[in-house]
Protein backbone atom coordinates (compact mmCIF):
# COMPACT_ATOMS: atom_id res chain seq x y z
CA UNK A 1 0.00 0.00 0.00
CA UNK A 2 2.66 2.38 1.16
CA UNK A 3 4.93 1.30 -1.66
CA UNK A 4 2.23 1.99 -4.21
CA UNK A 5 1.81 5.48 -2.82
CA UNK A 6 5.54 6.07 -3.02
CA UNK A 7 5.52 4.86 -6.63
CA UNK A 8 2.83 7.37 -7.59
CA UNK A 9 4.55 10.21 -5.79
CA UNK A 10 7.82 9.45 -7.60
CA UNK A 11 6.02 9.01 -10.90
CA UNK A 12 4.06 12.26 -10.80
CA UNK A 13 6.81 14.31 -9.20
CA UNK A 14 9.52 12.96 -11.50
CA UNK A 15 7.68 13.65 -14.72
CA UNK A 16 6.41 17.02 -13.50
CA UNK A 17 9.97 18.11 -12.77
CA UNK A 18 10.90 16.93 -16.23
CA UNK A 19 8.08 19.02 -17.70
CA UNK A 20 9.03 22.10 -15.69
CA UNK A 21 12.67 21.81 -16.73
CA UNK A 22 11.55 21.62 -20.38
CA UNK A 23 9.46 24.74 -19.87
CA UNK A 24 12.33 26.62 -18.30
CA UNK A 25 14.69 25.65 -21.11
CA UNK A 26 12.20 26.85 -23.69
CA UNK A 27 11.49 29.98 -21.67
CA UNK A 28 15.20 30.85 -21.78
CA UNK A 29 15.06 30.37 -25.53
CA UNK A 30 12.11 32.79 -25.37
CA UNK A 31 9.39 31.01 -27.25
CA UNK A 32 6.91 29.89 -24.64
CA UNK A 33 3.28 30.14 -25.64
CA UNK A 34 0.24 29.07 -23.66
CA UNK A 35 -0.29 26.39 -26.24
CA UNK A 36 3.22 25.11 -25.53
CA UNK A 37 2.55 24.98 -21.79
CA UNK A 38 -0.65 23.11 -22.46
CA UNK A 39 1.05 20.61 -24.73
CA UNK A 40 3.78 20.10 -22.12
CA UNK A 41 1.10 19.33 -19.56
CA UNK A 42 -0.49 16.83 -21.90
CA UNK A 43 2.92 15.36 -22.56
CA UNK A 44 3.69 14.94 -18.84
CA UNK A 45 0.39 13.15 -18.35
CA UNK A 46 1.14 11.03 -21.37
CA UNK A 47 4.58 10.12 -19.99
CA UNK A 48 3.09 9.15 -16.67
CA UNK A 49 0.47 6.95 -18.27
CA UNK A 50 2.89 5.39 -20.73
CA UNK A 51 5.47 4.47 -18.14
CA UNK A 52 2.74 3.28 -15.85
CA UNK A 53 1.60 0.91 -18.59
CA UNK A 54 5.20 -0.17 -19.04
CA UNK A 55 5.38 -0.92 -15.33
CA UNK A 56 2.26 -3.04 -15.70
CA UNK A 57 3.99 -5.01 -18.45
CA UNK A 58 7.18 -5.40 -16.36
CA UNK A 59 5.21 -6.74 -13.42
CA UNK A 60 3.04 -8.93 -15.62
CA UNK A 61 5.97 -10.56 -17.38
CA UNK A 62 7.79 -11.00 -14.06
CA UNK A 63 10.90 -9.15 -15.22
CA UNK A 64 11.70 -8.22 -11.64
CA UNK A 65 12.74 -11.76 -10.90
CA UNK A 66 15.25 -11.93 -13.75
CA UNK A 67 18.92 -11.14 -13.63
CA UNK A 68 20.00 -7.66 -14.73
CA UNK A 69 21.98 -8.81 -17.80
CA UNK A 70 19.00 -10.64 -19.26
CA UNK A 71 16.92 -7.55 -18.60
CA UNK A 72 19.20 -5.16 -20.48
CA UNK A 73 18.08 -6.14 -24.04
CA UNK A 74 14.47 -6.30 -22.90
CA UNK A 75 14.61 -2.81 -21.52
CA UNK A 76 16.34 -1.54 -24.65
CA UNK A 77 13.62 -3.04 -26.79
CA UNK A 78 10.91 -1.85 -24.45
CA UNK A 79 12.26 1.70 -24.42
CA UNK A 80 12.46 1.72 -28.22
CA UNK A 81 8.87 0.62 -28.42
CA UNK A 82 7.84 3.30 -25.95
CA UNK A 83 9.80 5.88 -27.91
CA UNK A 84 7.95 4.92 -31.11
CA UNK A 85 4.62 5.15 -29.38
CA UNK A 86 5.65 8.50 -27.99
CA UNK A 87 6.69 9.75 -31.42
CA UNK A 88 3.39 8.69 -32.93
CA UNK A 89 1.63 10.51 -30.15
CA UNK A 90 3.59 13.67 -30.85
CA UNK A 91 2.74 13.52 -34.53
CA UNK A 92 -0.87 12.89 -33.68
CA UNK A 93 -1.01 15.76 -31.24
CA UNK A 94 0.78 18.17 -33.57
CA UNK A 95 -1.69 17.16 -36.25
CA UNK A 96 -4.53 17.89 -33.88
CA UNK A 97 -3.11 21.30 -32.95
CA UNK A 98 -2.45 22.05 -36.60
CA UNK A 99 1.29 22.20 -36.01
CA UNK A 100 1.90 19.27 -38.27
CA UNK A 101 4.64 19.73 -40.81
CA UNK A 102 5.17 16.63 -42.98
CA UNK A 103 8.55 17.78 -44.18
CA UNK A 104 9.93 18.27 -40.77
CA UNK A 105 8.20 15.50 -38.91
CA UNK A 106 8.92 12.78 -41.41
CA UNK A 107 12.52 13.76 -41.83
CA UNK A 108 14.63 10.70 -41.02
CA UNK A 109 17.16 12.62 -39.01
CA UNK A 110 14.51 14.24 -36.86
CA UNK A 111 12.79 10.88 -36.38
CA UNK A 112 16.01 9.23 -35.24
CA UNK A 113 16.94 12.14 -33.00
CA UNK A 114 13.53 12.26 -31.42
CA UNK A 115 13.43 8.50 -30.93
CA UNK A 116 16.89 8.54 -29.44
CA UNK A 117 16.05 11.26 -26.94
CA UNK A 118 12.81 9.70 -25.73
CA UNK A 119 14.40 6.25 -25.67
CA UNK A 120 17.09 7.62 -23.38
CA UNK A 121 14.37 9.13 -21.28
CA UNK A 122 12.58 5.81 -20.93
CA UNK A 123 15.83 4.01 -20.19
CA UNK A 124 16.52 6.44 -17.37
CA UNK A 125 13.02 5.79 -16.08
CA UNK A 126 13.65 2.02 -16.25
CA UNK A 127 16.95 2.42 -14.47
CA UNK A 128 15.33 4.40 -11.67
CA UNK A 129 12.44 1.99 -11.43
CA UNK A 130 14.67 -1.07 -11.30
CA UNK A 131 17.13 0.41 -8.86
CA UNK A 132 14.29 1.31 -6.58
CA UNK A 133 13.10 -2.25 -6.86
CA UNK A 134 16.56 -3.70 -6.22
CA UNK A 135 17.08 -1.40 -3.31
CA UNK A 136 13.76 -2.48 -1.87
CA UNK A 137 14.61 -6.14 -2.34
CA UNK A 138 18.01 -5.65 -0.75
CA UNK A 139 16.38 -3.84 2.12
CA UNK A 140 13.93 -6.69 2.54
CA UNK A 141 16.67 -9.28 2.56
CA UNK A 142 18.50 -7.23 5.16
CA UNK A 143 15.33 -7.12 7.17
CA UNK A 144 14.96 -10.84 6.83
CA UNK A 145 18.52 -11.39 7.89
CA UNK A 146 18.11 -9.18 10.92
CA UNK A 147 14.92 -10.91 11.97
CA UNK A 148 16.42 -14.34 11.34
CA UNK A 149 19.44 -13.34 13.35
CA UNK A 150 17.23 -12.17 16.15
CA UNK A 151 15.22 -15.37 16.08
CA UNK A 152 18.42 -17.32 16.03
CA UNK A 153 19.85 -15.51 18.98
CA UNK A 154 16.61 -15.78 20.82
CA UNK A 155 16.31 -19.44 19.99
CA UNK A 156 19.86 -19.97 21.02
CA UNK A 157 19.10 -18.21 24.25
CA UNK A 158 16.02 -20.33 24.73
CA UNK A 159 17.93 -23.40 23.70
CA UNK A 160 20.76 -22.72 26.05
CA UNK A 161 18.39 -21.43 28.69
CA UNK A 162 20.69 -21.60 31.68
CA UNK A 163 17.86 -22.50 33.97
CA UNK A 164 17.03 -25.52 31.90
CA UNK A 165 20.64 -26.63 31.54
CA UNK A 166 21.62 -26.36 35.18
CA UNK A 167 18.43 -27.90 36.45
CA UNK A 168 18.83 -30.76 33.98
CA UNK A 169 22.41 -31.30 35.08
CA UNK A 170 21.36 -31.23 38.70
CA UNK A 171 18.69 -33.85 38.10
CA UNK A 172 21.12 -36.00 36.15
CA UNK A 173 23.59 -35.77 39.00
CA UNK A 174 21.01 -37.12 41.42
CA UNK A 175 20.05 -39.75 38.89
CA UNK A 176 23.58 -41.14 38.66
CA UNK A 177 23.11 -43.12 41.86
CA UNK A 178 19.46 -43.85 41.47
CA UNK A 179 19.30 -44.95 37.85
CA UNK A 180 22.65 -45.08 36.03
CA UNK A 181 21.13 -46.14 32.70
CA UNK A 182 18.65 -43.30 32.72
CA UNK A 183 21.31 -40.82 33.69
CA UNK A 184 23.53 -41.97 30.82
CA UNK A 185 20.60 -41.59 28.50
CA UNK A 186 19.95 -38.10 29.74
CA UNK A 187 23.53 -37.06 29.14
CA UNK A 188 23.18 -38.21 25.53
CA UNK A 189 19.97 -36.26 25.15
CA UNK A 190 21.54 -33.16 26.59
CA UNK A 191 24.44 -33.46 24.15
CA UNK A 192 21.95 -33.88 21.30
CA UNK A 193 20.39 -30.62 22.29
CA UNK A 194 23.74 -28.87 22.51
CA UNK A 195 24.79 -30.23 19.12
CA UNK A 196 21.52 -29.20 17.60
CA UNK A 197 21.81 -25.70 18.95
CA UNK A 198 25.20 -25.39 17.30
CA UNK A 199 24.21 -26.75 13.90
CA UNK A 200 20.72 -25.45 13.21
CA UNK A 201 21.50 -21.88 14.01
CA UNK A 202 22.13 -20.81 10.46
CA UNK A 203 19.37 -22.68 8.70
CA UNK A 204 16.15 -21.06 7.67
CA UNK A 205 14.27 -24.35 7.61
CA UNK A 206 14.94 -27.84 8.95
CA UNK A 207 13.21 -31.16 8.28
CA UNK A 208 10.24 -31.66 10.54
CA UNK A 209 11.77 -34.86 11.89
CA UNK A 210 14.85 -33.04 13.13
CA UNK A 211 12.76 -30.57 15.08
CA UNK A 212 10.55 -33.33 16.46
CA UNK A 213 13.57 -35.26 17.74
CA UNK A 214 14.86 -32.16 19.41
CA UNK A 215 11.51 -31.58 21.07
CA UNK A 216 11.41 -35.20 22.24
CA UNK A 217 14.89 -34.90 23.76
CA UNK A 218 13.94 -31.65 25.39
CA UNK A 219 10.72 -33.01 26.87
CA UNK A 220 12.43 -36.19 28.08
CA UNK A 221 14.92 -34.08 30.00
CA UNK A 222 12.24 -31.86 31.45
CA UNK A 223 10.40 -35.06 32.34
CA UNK A 224 13.29 -36.10 34.53
CA UNK A 225 12.98 -32.85 36.44
CA UNK A 226 9.23 -32.69 36.71
CA UNK A 227 8.65 -36.45 36.89
CA UNK A 228 4.95 -37.22 37.27
CA UNK A 229 4.14 -33.53 37.02
CA UNK A 230 4.86 -33.51 33.29
CA UNK A 231 2.92 -35.75 30.96
CA UNK A 232 3.58 -35.60 27.27
CA UNK A 233 1.77 -37.08 24.32
CA UNK A 234 2.38 -36.95 20.61
CA UNK A 235 0.06 -37.52 17.72
CA UNK A 236 2.12 -37.09 14.61
CA UNK A 237 0.72 -37.44 11.11
CA UNK A 238 3.25 -39.49 9.12
CA UNK A 239 2.94 -37.04 6.25
CA UNK A 240 4.49 -34.38 8.48
CA UNK A 241 7.93 -35.73 7.70
CA UNK A 242 7.71 -34.32 4.18
CA UNK A 243 7.66 -30.82 5.58
CA UNK A 244 10.34 -28.41 6.55
CA UNK A 245 9.79 -25.94 9.36
CA UNK A 246 11.73 -23.11 10.96
CA UNK A 247 14.22 -24.59 13.44
CA UNK A 248 13.42 -24.46 17.15
CA UNK A 249 9.94 -23.19 16.46
CA UNK A 250 8.11 -26.02 18.21
CA UNK A 251 10.78 -26.26 20.88
CA UNK A 252 10.42 -22.59 21.80
CA UNK A 253 6.66 -22.94 22.10
CA UNK A 254 6.94 -26.13 24.15
CA UNK A 255 9.46 -24.49 26.44
CA UNK A 256 7.10 -21.54 26.84
CA UNK A 257 4.35 -23.97 27.75
CA UNK A 258 6.48 -25.50 30.47
CA UNK A 259 7.81 -22.23 31.79
CA UNK A 260 4.50 -20.39 31.96
CA UNK A 261 2.21 -23.40 32.30
CA UNK A 262 3.39 -26.65 33.84
CA UNK A 263 6.06 -25.18 36.13
CA UNK A 264 3.57 -22.84 37.77
CA UNK A 265 1.11 -25.61 38.61
CA UNK A 266 1.61 -27.50 41.85
CA UNK A 267 0.31 -30.72 40.40
CA UNK A 268 1.87 -30.12 37.02
CA UNK A 269 0.10 -30.83 33.77
CA UNK A 270 0.42 -32.10 30.26
CA UNK A 271 1.76 -31.14 26.89
CA UNK A 272 0.26 -32.56 23.71
CA UNK A 273 1.79 -32.14 20.31
CA UNK A 274 -0.42 -32.91 17.34
CA UNK A 275 0.29 -32.55 13.65
CA UNK A 276 -2.03 -33.02 10.76
CA UNK A 277 -1.36 -32.75 7.05
CA UNK A 278 -4.05 -30.71 5.37
CA UNK A 279 -4.76 -29.91 1.77
CA UNK A 280 -2.53 -26.88 1.60
CA UNK A 281 0.00 -27.53 4.32
CA UNK A 282 0.81 -28.77 7.77
CA UNK A 283 -1.10 -27.96 10.91
CA UNK A 284 0.86 -28.13 14.15
CA UNK A 285 -0.95 -27.90 17.43
CA UNK A 286 0.63 -27.61 20.87
CA UNK A 287 -1.59 -27.85 23.91
CA UNK A 288 -0.35 -27.34 27.44
CA UNK A 289 -1.96 -27.04 30.86
CA UNK A 290 -2.13 -23.53 32.21
CA UNK A 291 -3.59 -20.20 31.23
CA UNK A 292 -2.33 -17.84 28.61
CA UNK A 293 -2.24 -14.35 30.03
CA UNK A 294 -2.08 -11.96 27.18
CA UNK A 295 0.78 -9.51 27.32
CA UNK A 296 1.65 -9.96 30.99
CA UNK A 297 5.30 -10.82 31.58
CA UNK A 298 7.37 -9.52 28.71
CA UNK A 299 8.83 -12.94 28.00
CA UNK A 300 5.63 -14.45 26.68
CA UNK A 301 4.97 -11.71 24.24
CA UNK A 302 8.50 -11.66 22.97
CA UNK A 303 8.76 -15.37 22.22
CA UNK A 304 5.43 -15.45 20.45
CA UNK A 305 6.09 -12.24 18.57
CA UNK A 306 9.31 -13.72 17.34
CA UNK A 307 7.56 -16.85 16.10
CA UNK A 308 4.91 -14.90 14.20
CA UNK A 309 7.57 -12.65 12.74
CA UNK A 310 9.61 -15.58 11.50
CA UNK A 311 6.57 -17.22 9.96
CA UNK A 312 5.61 -13.99 8.28
CA UNK A 313 9.04 -13.45 6.80
CA UNK A 314 9.37 -16.98 5.49
CA UNK A 315 5.85 -17.73 4.33
CA UNK A 316 4.06 -14.39 4.14
CA UNK A 317 0.33 -14.60 4.59
CA UNK A 318 0.17 -18.30 3.81
CA UNK A 319 1.28 -19.32 7.28
CA UNK A 320 -0.76 -18.66 10.38
CA UNK A 321 -0.27 -18.62 14.11
CA UNK A 322 -2.76 -18.41 16.95
CA UNK A 323 -2.81 -18.91 20.69
CA UNK A 324 -5.86 -19.21 22.91
CA UNK A 325 -7.20 -20.62 26.15
CA UNK A 326 -9.42 -23.66 25.68
CA UNK A 327 -10.75 -26.02 28.38
CA UNK A 328 -8.08 -25.05 30.94
CA UNK A 329 -5.39 -25.60 28.36
CA UNK A 330 -3.39 -23.20 26.27
CA UNK A 331 -3.74 -24.10 22.64
CA UNK A 332 -1.25 -22.92 20.07
CA UNK A 333 -1.92 -23.52 16.38
CA UNK A 334 0.53 -23.09 13.58
CA UNK A 335 -0.12 -23.59 9.91
CA UNK A 336 2.86 -24.16 7.61
CA UNK A 337 2.04 -23.98 3.88
CA UNK A 338 3.23 -26.55 1.38
CA UNK A 339 6.66 -25.49 0.26
CA UNK A 340 5.63 -26.09 -3.38
CA UNK A 341 2.92 -23.55 -2.87
CA UNK A 342 5.28 -20.75 -2.01
CA UNK B 1 21.07 -28.12 63.23
CA UNK B 2 17.49 -28.97 62.48
CA UNK B 3 17.09 -28.54 58.76
CA UNK B 4 14.28 -28.49 56.22
CA UNK B 5 14.75 -28.85 52.46
CA UNK B 6 12.30 -27.04 50.20
CA UNK B 7 12.34 -27.81 46.49
CA UNK B 8 9.60 -28.83 44.09
CA UNK B 9 11.83 -31.37 42.34
CA UNK B 10 12.25 -34.75 43.96
CA UNK B 11 15.67 -35.35 42.42
CA UNK B 12 16.91 -31.96 43.55
CA UNK B 13 15.85 -32.77 47.14
CA UNK B 14 17.42 -36.17 46.87
CA UNK B 15 20.67 -34.72 45.62
CA UNK B 16 20.83 -32.28 48.51
CA UNK B 17 20.00 -35.07 50.95
CA UNK B 18 22.87 -37.12 49.57
CA UNK B 19 25.26 -34.20 49.81
CA UNK B 20 24.20 -33.46 53.38
CA UNK B 21 24.93 -37.01 54.49
CA UNK B 22 28.55 -35.87 54.80
CA UNK B 23 27.57 -33.34 57.42
CA UNK B 24 26.59 -35.09 60.60
CA UNK B 25 25.69 -31.83 62.34
CA UNK B 26 22.87 -31.29 59.87
CA UNK B 27 19.75 -33.14 60.83
CA UNK B 28 17.07 -33.17 58.16
CA UNK B 29 13.74 -33.01 59.92
CA UNK B 30 11.52 -32.41 56.95
CA UNK B 31 11.03 -31.65 53.29
CA UNK B 32 8.48 -29.59 51.43
CA UNK B 33 7.56 -29.47 47.76
CA UNK B 34 5.92 -26.07 47.64
CA UNK B 35 5.63 -22.81 49.53
CA UNK B 36 2.38 -23.56 51.31
CA UNK B 37 3.64 -26.87 52.61
CA UNK B 38 6.90 -25.17 53.59
CA UNK B 39 5.17 -22.45 55.61
CA UNK B 40 3.31 -25.12 57.55
CA UNK B 41 6.42 -27.18 58.21
CA UNK B 42 8.57 -24.23 59.23
CA UNK B 43 6.09 -22.91 61.77
CA UNK B 44 5.45 -26.38 63.07
CA UNK B 45 8.99 -27.78 63.22
CA UNK B 46 10.84 -24.49 63.78
CA UNK B 47 14.03 -25.56 62.01
CA UNK B 48 17.35 -23.78 62.49
CA UNK B 49 18.20 -23.93 58.84
CA UNK B 50 16.25 -24.08 55.60
CA UNK B 51 17.49 -24.88 52.10
CA UNK B 52 15.10 -22.96 49.89
CA UNK B 53 14.58 -23.19 46.15
CA UNK B 54 13.63 -19.83 44.67
CA UNK B 55 11.52 -20.94 41.72
CA UNK B 56 8.58 -23.07 42.72
CA UNK B 57 5.05 -23.49 41.43
CA UNK B 58 2.47 -21.29 43.13
CA UNK B 59 4.61 -19.10 45.35
CA UNK B 60 8.27 -18.32 44.91
CA UNK B 61 10.82 -18.68 47.71
CA UNK B 62 10.65 -14.94 48.32
CA UNK B 63 6.90 -14.89 48.64
CA UNK B 64 7.20 -17.74 51.10
CA UNK B 65 9.63 -15.77 53.25
CA UNK B 66 7.35 -12.77 53.30
CA UNK B 67 4.63 -14.88 54.87
CA UNK B 68 6.79 -16.35 57.59
CA UNK B 69 6.56 -15.11 61.16
CA UNK B 70 9.61 -16.99 62.24
CA UNK B 71 12.47 -16.84 59.75
CA UNK B 72 15.21 -19.41 60.29
CA UNK B 73 18.63 -19.31 58.66
CA UNK B 74 18.08 -19.50 54.93
CA UNK B 75 20.35 -20.92 52.27
CA UNK B 76 18.88 -20.36 48.84
CA UNK B 77 19.37 -22.99 46.21
CA UNK B 78 18.90 -22.08 42.60
CA UNK B 79 19.95 -23.23 39.16
CA UNK B 80 20.41 -19.78 37.72
CA UNK B 81 18.84 -16.75 39.26
CA UNK B 82 21.22 -13.90 38.93
CA UNK B 83 18.29 -11.61 38.70
CA UNK B 84 16.55 -12.80 41.86
CA UNK B 85 19.74 -12.86 43.87
CA UNK B 86 20.60 -9.30 42.92
CA UNK B 87 17.87 -8.22 45.28
CA UNK B 88 20.23 -9.02 48.11
CA UNK B 89 23.26 -6.89 47.50
CA UNK B 90 23.20 -5.33 50.92
CA UNK B 91 23.14 -8.06 53.46
CA UNK B 92 24.97 -11.26 53.89
CA UNK B 93 22.90 -13.75 52.04
CA UNK B 94 23.88 -17.27 51.33
CA UNK B 95 22.99 -19.19 48.24
CA UNK B 96 24.09 -22.33 46.46
CA UNK B 97 24.01 -22.89 42.75
CA UNK B 98 22.69 -26.20 41.48
CA UNK B 99 24.39 -28.58 40.81
CA UNK B 100 25.84 -27.91 44.24
CA UNK B 101 29.57 -27.87 44.78
CA UNK B 102 30.53 -29.82 47.91
CA UNK B 103 33.05 -27.26 49.17
CA UNK B 104 30.56 -24.45 48.79
CA UNK B 105 27.98 -26.44 50.70
CA UNK B 106 30.47 -27.06 53.52
CA UNK B 107 31.21 -23.32 53.68
CA UNK B 108 27.56 -22.43 53.84
CA UNK B 109 26.93 -24.90 56.61
CA UNK B 110 29.87 -23.54 58.58
CA UNK B 111 28.55 -20.05 58.20
CA UNK B 112 25.06 -21.04 59.28
CA UNK B 113 26.49 -22.88 62.26
CA UNK B 114 28.50 -19.87 63.35
CA UNK B 115 25.50 -17.56 63.10
CA UNK B 116 23.38 -19.97 65.04
CA UNK B 117 26.07 -20.28 67.71
CA UNK B 118 26.26 -16.54 68.11
CA UNK B 119 22.53 -16.35 68.39
CA UNK B 120 22.42 -18.97 71.11
CA UNK B 121 25.26 -17.38 73.08
CA UNK B 122 23.56 -14.07 72.93
CA UNK B 123 20.39 -15.49 74.32
CA UNK B 124 22.41 -17.20 77.02
CA UNK B 125 20.23 -18.32 79.85
CA UNK B 126 17.12 -16.58 78.53
CA UNK B 127 14.24 -18.94 78.56
CA UNK B 128 12.72 -19.89 75.24
CA UNK B 129 9.96 -17.46 74.42
CA UNK B 130 6.55 -18.94 73.90
CA UNK B 131 6.01 -17.82 70.35
CA UNK B 132 7.54 -14.40 70.97
CA UNK B 133 10.32 -13.25 68.69
CA UNK B 134 13.73 -12.88 70.29
CA UNK B 135 15.92 -9.90 69.49
CA UNK B 136 18.32 -12.20 67.68
CA UNK B 137 15.56 -13.50 65.46
CA UNK B 138 15.45 -12.18 61.96
CA UNK B 139 12.62 -10.96 59.83
CA UNK B 140 12.48 -11.03 56.05
CA UNK B 141 11.71 -7.68 54.53
CA UNK B 142 10.95 -7.12 50.89
CA UNK B 143 10.28 -3.71 49.47
CA UNK B 144 9.85 -3.52 45.72
CA UNK B 145 12.72 -5.51 44.30
CA UNK B 146 14.97 -5.16 47.33
CA UNK B 147 15.21 -7.76 50.08
CA UNK B 148 16.73 -7.89 53.54
CA UNK B 149 17.06 -10.27 56.43
CA UNK B 150 16.95 -8.00 59.45
CA UNK B 151 17.76 -8.95 63.02
CA UNK B 152 15.22 -7.46 65.38
CA UNK B 153 18.02 -5.98 67.49
CA UNK B 154 18.95 -3.83 64.48
CA UNK B 155 15.48 -2.43 64.10
CA UNK B 156 15.12 0.97 65.79
CA UNK B 157 11.52 1.66 65.05
CA UNK B 158 8.34 0.20 63.59
CA UNK B 159 5.96 2.83 62.32
CA UNK B 160 2.51 2.00 61.07
CA UNK B 161 1.43 3.57 57.82
CA UNK B 162 -1.99 2.48 56.65
CA UNK B 163 -1.92 -1.27 56.16
CA UNK B 164 1.85 -1.28 56.17
CA UNK B 165 4.62 -1.01 58.69
CA UNK B 166 7.75 0.99 58.01
CA UNK B 167 10.77 -0.83 59.41
CA UNK B 168 13.66 1.48 60.35
CA UNK B 169 17.11 -0.11 60.34
CA UNK B 170 20.55 1.01 59.16
CA UNK B 171 19.82 3.54 56.44
CA UNK B 172 16.68 1.85 55.25
CA UNK B 173 13.01 2.05 56.03
CA UNK B 174 11.24 -0.44 53.79
CA UNK B 175 7.56 -1.27 54.21
CA UNK B 176 6.08 -4.63 55.10
CA UNK B 177 2.49 -5.62 54.79
CA UNK B 178 1.56 -6.41 58.40
CA UNK B 179 -0.45 -4.85 61.19
CA UNK B 180 1.32 -3.11 64.04
CA UNK B 181 -0.97 -4.67 66.65
CA UNK B 182 -0.20 -8.21 65.49
CA UNK B 183 3.48 -7.44 65.46
CA UNK B 184 3.33 -5.89 68.94
CA UNK B 185 1.98 -9.13 70.33
CA UNK B 186 4.83 -11.14 68.89
CA UNK B 187 7.64 -8.82 69.94
CA UNK B 188 9.50 -9.28 73.21
CA UNK B 189 8.34 -6.44 75.44
CA UNK B 190 11.60 -6.37 77.31
CA UNK B 191 13.21 -4.93 74.19
CA UNK B 192 10.37 -3.25 72.36
CA UNK B 193 7.97 -0.64 73.62
CA UNK B 194 4.67 0.47 72.17
CA UNK B 195 5.19 4.21 72.32
CA UNK B 196 1.89 5.16 70.72
CA UNK B 197 -0.82 3.95 68.43
CA UNK B 198 1.54 4.38 65.52
CA UNK B 199 4.96 3.48 66.91
CA UNK B 200 6.92 0.62 68.43
CA UNK B 201 10.45 1.53 69.48
CA UNK B 202 13.48 -0.57 70.28
CA UNK B 203 14.52 0.45 73.81
CA UNK B 204 18.19 -0.23 73.24
CA UNK B 205 18.22 2.40 70.49
CA UNK B 206 16.84 5.22 72.69
CA UNK B 207 19.19 8.18 72.76
CA UNK B 208 17.53 11.09 74.57
CA UNK B 209 14.20 11.67 76.30
CA UNK B 210 12.52 15.05 76.73
CA UNK B 211 9.24 15.99 78.34
CA UNK B 212 6.63 16.97 75.85
CA UNK B 213 3.20 18.56 75.85
CA UNK B 214 0.32 17.14 77.84
CA UNK B 215 2.57 15.00 79.94
CA UNK B 216 3.89 13.06 76.99
CA UNK B 217 7.50 12.42 76.14
CA UNK B 218 9.64 12.96 73.07
CA UNK B 219 12.14 10.20 72.51
CA UNK B 220 15.00 10.60 70.13
CA UNK B 221 16.50 7.40 68.76
CA UNK B 222 20.17 6.89 67.94
CA UNK B 223 19.23 6.94 64.28
CA UNK B 224 17.85 10.48 64.67
CA UNK B 225 14.15 9.61 64.53
CA UNK B 226 11.94 11.46 66.98
CA UNK B 227 8.99 9.62 68.41
CA UNK B 228 6.29 10.95 70.66
CA UNK B 229 5.30 8.76 73.60
CA UNK B 230 1.67 9.31 74.45
CA UNK B 231 0.70 10.47 77.91
CA UNK B 232 -0.96 7.17 78.61
CA UNK B 233 2.27 5.27 77.86
CA UNK B 234 4.68 7.82 79.38
CA UNK B 235 4.44 6.49 82.91
CA UNK B 236 5.05 2.95 81.77
CA UNK B 237 7.92 4.11 79.63
CA UNK B 238 9.64 5.90 82.52
CA UNK B 239 9.23 2.84 84.63
CA UNK B 240 10.79 0.66 81.93
CA UNK B 241 13.71 2.97 81.31
CA UNK B 242 14.60 3.36 84.97
CA UNK B 243 14.98 -0.36 85.38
Amino acid sequence: MNKNKLYWICQVLGWSIFGVVQLILFAVAGNVTSLFIFSQLIQVIFYILLTHMFRGIILHLGWLKSKWYSLLPRFLAGSLLLAIVHYLFIILSSWVTGDFDANQDFNLLSIVASLFVSMALFLIWSLLYMSFHYFDRYNKSLQFEAAAKEAELNALKAQLNPHFIFNALNSIRALVDENPTKSKNSITRLSNIFRNSLSTQKKELVPFEEELNLVRDYLELEGIRYEERLKTSYSIDSGSFNFKIPPLMIQTLVENGIKHGISTLKTGGQINITTKVEEKGLKIQIRNSGTYLKGTSGGVGYGLLNTTKRLDIIYGEKASFSIENLDEMVQTNIFIPDSLDL
Amino acid sequence: MKTIIIDDERLARKELNTLLEQHSEVEIIGEAVNADEAIEKISELRPDLVFLDIQMPGKSGFELLEELEYVPQIIFTTAYDEFALKAFEVNALDYLLKPVQEERLAESIEKAKATLQKQQNHQGAEEEGNGTLKVTDQVFVKDGDKCWFVRLEDVRLFESDGNYIKVYFNNFKPMIHKSLNALDERLDDRSFFRASRKHIINLSWVDTIETWFNGGLLVQLKGGEKVEVSRRQAARFKERMSL
